[in-house]
């Protein structure tokens, strides 16, 4: 470009732009913003079609739960958030508001179920290890399908059984609850089958209810005849068969544990207990192993002698075999009569005595006792432990007894069942059995035995060679005696004086060997003189070895 | 009055943007024919086609994408099964609550402020561009060339997600993804750079050229 650009003009040396045919007057620009507006427009619809419910969990605290960052999870997938954390109105609970997806609201319904999953550890497990790292989340059970809700109370504690899980729940009535914890497992022959849910006090507080669920296919074992029985613990037993150790499972042990299985051998064909079925809690595998007699009839018995030894709960026996238990005991003292009897009421399972064989006419299965009765059946006192001095109520048959019958309608409202002394022929069969032992002691033949011996002692006395052996014993001690009597007139004072003599000559060395004894001085002033002849003669060996020719020369003057 | 000074436009010359070849674009009526470098062949404009139209529909889209950009999460950090996602501003937030005020100063200025100053500036030019403002073109003009150089910079914001991802991926430990707000953010900086580059600067002096007239 040589030219330089004229103001006034056109530039002839500048090229005309050449024409290009001309486009479509749309800008393809345009579609930015149109694809900008189409993703904006369908991330907003996507918001708001995916929105799910928002739901209001009420807990007692929100320790682990942080706005903004705890899940909603169920069966671990995450269905939502927790948005908000606010302390409730009245301050006693915490409100948690969560937003969940949309598919949350297909199984969120009134019988949903909230709880938070947090780090737990249990006596029989540990639960939420993963919680420690990713801190809690809250964990749903969505529950039977009702109503729809938006608002829930939250469990404090996670539920032992969610919906669809199979098995069936059973109900458990006994009188303590002993260890029994939620979660406590159920095991049927030692293998874990379901679990407590929940136990609470019956309403009129008699009894405590507790609720088990029993997992398939375990639940199909729970017949109508089936006992549950508490296994919590360690059972000892001692008995002829040696020492046994009886517990379901070391978790039974710590927790408390439930064991069921049918007791009665015809149970196979019996049917399946249906869901909720209540069955009482033995406390222990022996009690519920042992036959249930419902039938109790009480009876009233009099005694007259001291029942010392028998105490509430003391069993009925008939001939060894427990039928029965005393209820009570009270002592009433007769004015009238100025007479103590002793009222024990017992109740006793008259179902555990079987009869074979027809009954008699006009007896019936209520009245057989009165039947008994006739024929000798008395109550009577024994002693179960010679030791502890127990007592124990025996029936049994005395055909012999005095007749009676059974009083009905007396005082205490029982029919009063006629009792029997105690015998004291036990007592006098000892005594004859003792009498029996000492006859048979030979006492005759022992007088014989020791009149003999009585004899043989005499003739020993009187025999000849007895005076002879006196006599000459008689010489000897003569002999002896004039033998002590030399002794002591010559021997002795000889004796004597040498004694003295030796006892001066003593006294004299003695003497001479005390210290200040002129004796020693001397001794010692010799020795003194040794001692300086000694150094003089060592002064002269070292002079003579150091100047030998002094022996010649002589010492020679000091210059 | 001062005389209206000579411009190419109203000399009739047009030069080649691409070989910078001066042409005569020949009658001023005649410019709306397309016209064609004669030495280049590439297309003559005396300014830019459809600058304030192509520039509008791209700081629309900016806005609408924008939106998104701050909403959705733009990281989601996993860490010991903690899953913790964070748009822009609650980073900011987070680094402010933590007392790092300089990264919560420097985030804010890259991903929150220069894209919004962007759109900013370039709405208010295209809007005094249209209504042939005479308002103080110099300075304008230096809005515009703020723009242009500022532009780049708040790409920094998805460099740091794309080097967290790509650092921190220790499995089970800690994970770094990107959310969907990388993304669009992503987008919002790309579409107002193109937005700053189609907006022609000789606008705003045309108005006061007009005037003269």
């Amino acid at each position: 470009m040589s030219n330089q650009p004229s103001p006034d003009a056109g530039f002839p040396e500048v090229p005309a732009a050449a024409v290009k045919t001309r486009r479509s007057r749309f800008s393809l620009v345009w579609v930015v913003p149109v694809v900008a507006a189409l993703i904006g427009g369908w991330l907003v619809v996507k918001a708001f079609t995916e929105k799910g419910p928002q739901v209001t969990i009420t807990f007692k605290s929100a320790e682990g739960l942080e706005a903004g960052k705890t899940r909603v999870k169920f069966k671990d997938v995450e269905i939502g958030l927790v948005e908000e954390i606010r302390i409730g109105d009245d301050a006693s609970h915490v409100v948690v508001k969560s937003q969940l997806i949309k598919e949350a609201e297909r199984f969120i319904s009134e019988n949903t179920r909230f709880w938070v999953v947090r780090a737990r550890v249990s006596a029989s497990a540990i639960y939420g290890l993963g919680t420690v790292f990713s801190g809690a989340y809250i964990d749903i059970d969505p529950g039977k399908p009702g109503k729809p809700a938006r608002s829930f109370a939250g469990l404090e504690e996670p539920p032992v059984v969610t919906t669809g899980l199979p098995g069936r729940h059973f109900i458990l009535e006994s009188e303590r609850r002993g260890s029994l914890e939620i979660g406590a497992p159920i095991y049927y022959r030692q293998i874990r089958a379901g679990e407590v849910v929940a136990y609470n006090l019956s309403e009129d507080g008699t009894k405590i209810i507790s609720k088990v669920f029993v997992n398939a296919p375990y639940h199909q074992f729970v017949r109508n005849s089936t006992r549950f029985w508490s296994a919590s613990g360690v059972d000892l037993k001692l008995d002829a068969t040696g020492i046994t150790l009886e517990t379901e499972s070391l978790v039974s042990i710590l927790v408390g544990g439930i064991a069921f299985d049918s007791i009665d051998g015809d149970s196979e064909r019996e049917k399946e207990a249906p869901e909720d079925s209540a069955f009482k809690l033995f406390p222990s595998h022996e009690a519920a192993k042992q036959k249930i007699y419902s039938a109790k009839n009480h009876f009233v018995l009099f005694f007259d002698e001291s029942v010392r030894g028998l105490g509430v709960g003391a069993s009925v026996e008939f001939r060894g075999i427990p039928i029965g238990q005393v209820v009570d005991i009270k002592p009433e003292f007769d004015l009238k009569l100025n007479k103590a009897k002793i009222p024990v009421i017992v109740a006793a399972e008259p179902e555990r005595i079987s009869f074979i064989g027809q009954l008699p006419d006009g007896v019936t299965r209520e009245t057989i006792a009165d039947h008994l009765i006739e024929r000798g059946f008395r109550a009577q006192l024994r002693t179960g432990n010679l030791l502890t001095g127990q007592l124990y109520i025996a029936l049994d048959l005395f055909p012999d007894a005095k007749p009676a019958r059974m009083v009905r309608g007396g005082r205490y409202g029982y029919p009063e069942f006629p009792t029997i002394p105690t015998q004291l022929e036990e007592i006098g069969s000892k005594v004859t059995r003792l009498v029996a032992k000492i006859d048979k002691i030979p006492i005759e033949q022992i007088g014989n035995d020791l009149r003999d011996t009585m004899q043989g002692a005499k003739r020993i006395a009187n025999s000849p060679v007895l005076i002879e052996t006196v006599k000459s014993l008689n010489a000897a001690v003569k002999e002896l005696q004039a033998l002590t009597a030399e002794l002591r007139t010559r021997t002795a004072p000889e004796v004597t004086a040498t004694l003295q003599q030796a006892q001066r000559s003593l006294s004299a060395a003695e003497s001479s060997l005390a210290a200040d004894s002129p004796q020693l001085y001397r001794v010692k002033a010799a020795l003194d003189e040794i001692a300086g002849a000694a150094r003089s003669l060592r002064l002269l060996t070292e002079f003579l070895e150091a100047h030998p020719e002094s022996l010649l020369r002589g010492k020679g003057s000091e210059k | 009055m001062k005389k209206p000074i000579l411009t190419a436009l109203r000399a009739g010359l047009i030069a080649c943007s691409v070989c910078h070849l001066l042409c005569h674009a020949g009658p001023p009526e005649a410019t709306s024919r397309a016209l064609k470098c004669p030495r280049c062949g590439a297309t003559l404009h005396s300014r830019k086609p459809d600058s304030i139209a192509r520039t509008w529909a791209l700081v629309i889209a900016a806005c609408i994408f924008y939106i998104p950009a701050n909403v959705l999460p733009m990281t989601t950090v996993t860490s010991l099964g903690m899953v913790q996602s964070d748009t822009i501003m609650s980073g900011v937030i987070y680094f402010v609550q933590s007392g790092s005020w300089p990264i919560a100063l420097i985030i804010f200025i890259a991903s929150v402020f220069v894209p919004l100053l962007k759109l900013g500036i370039l709405g208010y030019l295209l809007v005094s561009v249209q209504l042939r403002s005479h308002y103080r073109p110099k300075d304008r003009t230096r809005l515009y060339l703020i723009t242009e150089a500022v532009g780049r910079w708040s790409m920094l914001d998805i460099f740091v997600v794309t080097i967290l991802v790509a650092l921190v991926n220790l499995g089970a430990l800690a994970t770094i993804q990107a959310g969907p707000a990388a993304l669009h953010f992503a987008a919002v900086v790309v579409i107002t750079m193109v937005a700053a580059m189609s907006f022609d600067p000789r606008l705003i002096w045309d108005a006061k050229e007009k005037r003269h007239e």
